[in-house]
């Protein structure tokens, strides 16, 4: 509980960058199959942008850092050889701090002139 | 399950991998793997490699294996970045995010409970400054002579003198040849310095008359192997030939009444000295002799002036023992190895005893241990007790540890009041190491105020402090002289110190359940009660200790000060030598009816002169023995040149044969033949009955003397060392002072009319006095110093425990005040409830003191062996820390105990 109090307080005063959102984003998406590899073809895939690993690790663990989301080790396979996939999965403060974002940019989008809007 | 489409694509590729994975066997030992394996944190690699291998796979698959292993390698360097190679190297040592409510909460509670918070930094604060001014003063100590550039290669030679087989002389005296001699059998020495002192310089500039400055002879070699930086004149040239001087800045400015800048203006002008008819010429300035240097002068004469073609004993002789030696050894030498060679030296220069009638051993002392390690006789060099130095060092430590130790004390005592505080922290989710690092917080936020006290306090007692301890110390001073490696030791200690302070009531209040404190089932455990006991145990352990030494010293002291000498120093006024007069054929009449004039003065009671006067180190005669001995039975006397009045003067008594007479002088030095021995001498010769004596011959200085009297021992020297065979032979010499037994009640106006008859008699001297017991009483100045500084620390000692007594006390009593409440309603009186619980504080420190005591009685009994005259410790001085601890214990308990059991009952009770 001391470390959710924590956090908020986090969330409070931090800001999450584009990348480390759409990372984020992706990490909820994956659910339990969401490591390194996966998230990198899955941006790829979804938002046709090609990222390099180190970034998106480097990434992910400040995310955890940030107490967004949490890792643990998965099973290993054949195709690793033999090691094992650390797997992500978004903590009910990464939830929150998602969902906050997107209301907040809903709330936004309301204030954007209803002509252009309207247009697209 | 939903499943997203790329994971199903990599699902069905799952099976080609196995494939791949046997066709590319070397892949999962490729080389930028073994790199990766060594940057990388190893808590990461696992899921890293495993996410790059995969990739390699499917490179390998779709481009083959030269450009998966390329793309491999791009990889891996792409995780090389600090955010990857550092993570979790380096924990930050708080959460900063609960700093800041750390803070507020150390501030409150400083805010909250002022008076406690007071005593704990005042507490601190006293035994940082105690230890503050003691570096201070330890590390001005051990700064002596370190700014000389060749300090690790300059030692002084020290010469032991033995007849058979006994110590009789331990002194920096030496033959003036030494220093050559050595220097052409050894090697290893690079260079010598030979210096003699010159006493007072007593000069005419121009026409103004200057007296006092210290001067020494010393040779060429003196400015090149130390380092006193000139200001005019060359450090190899100015002390060649005969008749230089050099003088100090400050004597300079004194002499020429100078105070420009352009000291070429000085040079080459001449100072005419005492009843030399040739003037000394100014041939180099140099600045003022630094505080911390073991030698010491006013001015440098140079040695040549001493000896002349057809008088050289100054340079050549082997029987002159005035010189003092310095050698400056090659870089690399091992002095001790060089010292071993010294017997082989004596044998050659000294044949046994045969040169100059003693066995002659040399010995090298380094520069470094000139000041705080040298217990010799004839020393010219700035002396203090390293012993006292150290051990004030380490009383200072003490000092700072029970001041930690009430920091702890005071601390844990408040344990209840934060319980709560650490119940609520934990059940909000706080873990145990975060509350410690709270607390050590804590200890440091209050140490840091305890040091601000503490720099403030010393500023603040610096200048008395300095009085005591006689020299001019500033924290500036010290910190410019310290080396870095000390600065970081003593910081070290600090902030160790500071650390381990606040250990303890970290695990102790970070330990308590949650459950147990917010419930309110929750008592002061006994748990930790020991601990806190056995402190207050050690610190008054430490300040009974503290006292019982303090007596000792003081004891010590006032028994020298106060005790017999067998000569009557008090109220004596003494006269220094009217050497500017020619001694010529009117010698003796002059002396004698200046003397009598002088017993004329009203207020005076007698007067003699005499060469030496107690309290000083007299000079020794080596070759005596009975006329009728041989040689071989040579023993050593120390002598002193008096007039016929002296013994009555100091109030000494004849017990065999008779005093000095008007008679006995005699104006031709060769004709003198008379003397007197004290007891002493006559036992080394002997003579068994001191009437034996009277009559007898005595050969020393190639003549026989007859022995008309034997005077009782008397102390010479003061109390610090042991009584000796003394010859006196009387004699009148310019060179003598006045000794002038006064009343004391009209002193000063005796002194003046001393002066209009000295004037008379000698017109052409300037008048200087001094009062003999000051001047004899200077032989204990360290001992004084000391006995100040245990003082001192004995009341801060006592003074910090006290603070750290209230702490354990408010404890103890709080935890009890339901049961005082109990006790006054089944009917206790207010006395008998104090005595109930004061019992329990008088059995700790009873105890603190019966340990201290043998702990106290081991040191000073350590103490008093250097002294051959000294108190028995008895049991009074044993008793007194006791009892006084005892009743500091009993006022400084008994006031909180009485606040609490005159509360009344209803009031305690009440609340469940």
């Amino acid at each position: 509980m001391y470390i959710c109090l924590a956090n908020i307080i986090i969330m409070a005063r931090e800001f999450l960058g584009e990348f480390e959102e759409l990372v984020l984003t992706m990490v909820a998406i994956l659910k339990d199959e969401a490591y390194g590899n996966a998230i990198v073809s899955e941006i790829r895939q979804r938002v046709g942008r090609d990222c390099n690993l180190s970034a998106v690790h480097v990434t992910l663990y400040r995310l955890e850092d940030k107490g967004l989301i949490k890792s643990s080790m998965g099973g290993a396979t054949n195709e690793r050889g033999g090691r094992r996939k650390r797997i992500f999965t978004v903590t009910n403060a990464g939830f929150s701090m998602l969902k906050d974002m997107k209301e907040s940019r809903m709330e936004l989008w309301k204030y954007i002139p209803q002509l252009k809007f309207g247009s697209l | 399950m939903e499943v997203y489409p790329s994971v199903k694509v990599r699902k069905l590729v799952a099976g080609a991998f196995q494939d791949i994975m046997i066709k590319h066997p070397t892949s999962n030992n490729h080389r930028s793997l073994r790199f990766l394996e060594w940057f990388c944190p190893p808590h990461l690699v696992e899921g890293i490699e495993g996410d790059l291998v995969e990739e390699y796979y499917a490179d390998a698959e779709a481009f083959g294996e030269a450009v998966a292993s390329r793309r491999l390698w791009l990889g891996v360097l792409r995780f090389f970045k600090p955010g990857i190679i550092f993570r979790n190297r380096f924990r930050h040592p708080f959460h900063t995010i609960m700093l800041r409510n750390y803070l507020t909460t150390t501030f409150r509670n400083v805010v909250k409970h002022k008076v406690f918070s007071a005593i704990n930094v005042i507490g601190l604060g006293i035994g940082i400054t105690a230890c503050l001014l003691i570096l201070q003063f330890v590390m001005y100590e051990l700064s002596y002579d370190k700014f000389n550039e060749k300090f690790d290669r300059i030692y002084r030679v020290t010469n032991d003198r033995f007849q058979q087989g006994k110590l009789i002389q331990h002194g920096t005296i030496t033959y003036p040849t030494i220093g050559p001699a050595m220097t052409a059998d050894y090697p290893e020495i690079e260079s010598y310095s030979r210096l003699m002192p010159a006493g007072d310089l007593n000069v005419k500039v121009g026409d103004r008359f200057f007296r006092g400055e210290s001067c020494i002879f010393a040779d060429d070699h003196l400015l090149t192997i130390f380092t006193f930086p000139m200001l005019a004149g060359s450090p190899a040239d100015a002390l060649k030939g005969r008749y230089r001087l050099v003088l100090t800045e400050t004597t300079a400015r004194k002499y020429f009444q100078f105070t420009g800048d352009d000291w070429s203006q000085i040079m080459g002008k001449h100072i005419y000295w005492g009843l030399d008819a040739e003037p000394y010429t100014v041939t180099g300035i140099c600045k003022d002799v630094p505080e911390n240097s073991h030698l010491q002068f006013d001015a440098l004469a140079s040695y040549e002036t001493l000896y002349t073609p057809e008088n050289h004993g100054a340079d050549d002789n082997w029987t002159w023992s005035d010189m003092r030696h310095y050698l400056l050894l090659k870089p690399g030498v091992d002095y001790k190895a060089l010292e071993a060679k010294f017997g082989g030296f004596s044998d050659r220069h000294f044949q046994g005893d045969k040169v100059s009638g003693s066995v002659e051993k040399f010995f090298l002392q380094p520069l470094s241990r000139a000041h705080l390690y040298s217990d010799y006789e004839y020393d010219i060099a700035k002396v203090a007790s390293g012993k006292a130095v150290w051990s004030m060092l380490i009383v200072a430590g003490f000092i700072l540890l029970i001041a930690w130790i009430n920091y702890i004390n005071l601390t844990t005592s408040r344990a209840l009041e934060r319980a709560r505080e650490v119940g609520v922290r934990k059940v909000m989710g706080a873990i145990r190491v975060e509350l410690m690092r709270q607390f050590i917080l804590e200890s440091v936020v209050i140490s840091l105020f305890a040091f601000f006290t503490a720099v403030l306090l010393s500023a603040l007692i610096q200048k008395p402090f300095n009085d005591i301890i006689g020299a001019t110390l500033s924290p500036m001073k010290v910190l410019s002289a310290m080396s870095g490696s000390t600065i970081l030791i003593l910081a070290g200690v600090m902030i160790s110190g500071i650390l381990l302070a606040g250990f303890y009531p970290a695990v102790v209040l970070s330990s308590y359940q949650p459950v147990v404190v917010l419930t309110g089932k929750f008592t002061r455990s006994g748990r930790g009660g020991l601990i806190r006991k056995a402190l207050v145990v050690f610190q008054f352990t430490a300040s009974a200790a503290l006292i019982a030494s303090t007596l000792v010293v003081s004891r010590q002291l006032k028994f020298m000060n106060e005790a017999a000498l067998g000569i009557d120093i008090a109220n004596t006024v003494v006269v220094q030598s009217p050497e500017r007069t020619t001694a010529d054929s009117t010698l003796i009449p002059r002396f004698q009816a200046y003397e009598q004039e002088l017993t004329t003065v009203p207020g005076v009671l007698n007067a003699t002169t005499s060469n030496n006067i107690p309290g000083a180190r007299l000079g020794r005669a080596f070759n005596v023995h009975l006329a009728s001995m041989p040689e071989s039975s040579n023993v050593t006397f120390s002598f002193i040149g008096v007039d016929y009045n002296f013994l009555n003067t100091y109030g000494m008594k004849i017990v065999a044969g008779r005093n000095f007479e008007a008679t006995d002088h005699n104006a031709d030095w060769e004709q003198i033949r008379s003397v007197i021995i004290n007891r002493r001498a006559a036992r080394l010769l002997n003579l068994k009955d001191d009437e034996e004596a009277v009559g007898q011959h005595v050969n020393f200085w190639e003549r026989d003397w007859t022995i008309i009297g034997v005077v009782p021992d008397f102390h010479q020297q003061g109390l610090k060392r042991e009584m000796e065979p003394i010859v006196m032979f009387p004699v009148y010499s310019t060179y003598a002072s006045t000794s002038v037994k006064v009343k004391k009640e009209t002193m000063k106006e005796t002194i003046a009319k001393i002066e209009t008859v000295f004037k008379k008699h000698f017109p052409e001297n300037s008048f200087d006095y001094f009062l003999l017991d000051e001047y004899y009483n200077t032989q204990y100045r360290d001992e004084d110093r000391f006995a100040k500084v245990v003082n001192i620390f004995a009341v801060l000692a006592v003074v910090i425990s006290c603070l750290g007594l209230i702490g354990l006390s408010s404890y103890t009593i709080a935890q009890r005040t339901k049961e005082i409440g109990i006790r006054k309603v089944l009917g206790a009186s207010t006395p008998g409830i104090v005595a109930l619980l004061s019992v329990d504080f008088m059995r700790i420190t009873l105890l603190a003191s019966l340990l201290a005591l043998p702990l106290a009685w081991f040191a000073m009994n350590l103490w008093l062996e250097s002294y051959p005259y000294r108190i028995a410790p008895g049991w009074a001085l044993f008793v007194v820390p006791v009892v006084s601890i005892l009743i500091i214990t009993a006022i400084t308990v008994s006031f909180q105990i009485m606040r609490t059991a005159a509360v009344n009952p209803a009031k305690t009770l009440k609340y469940e």
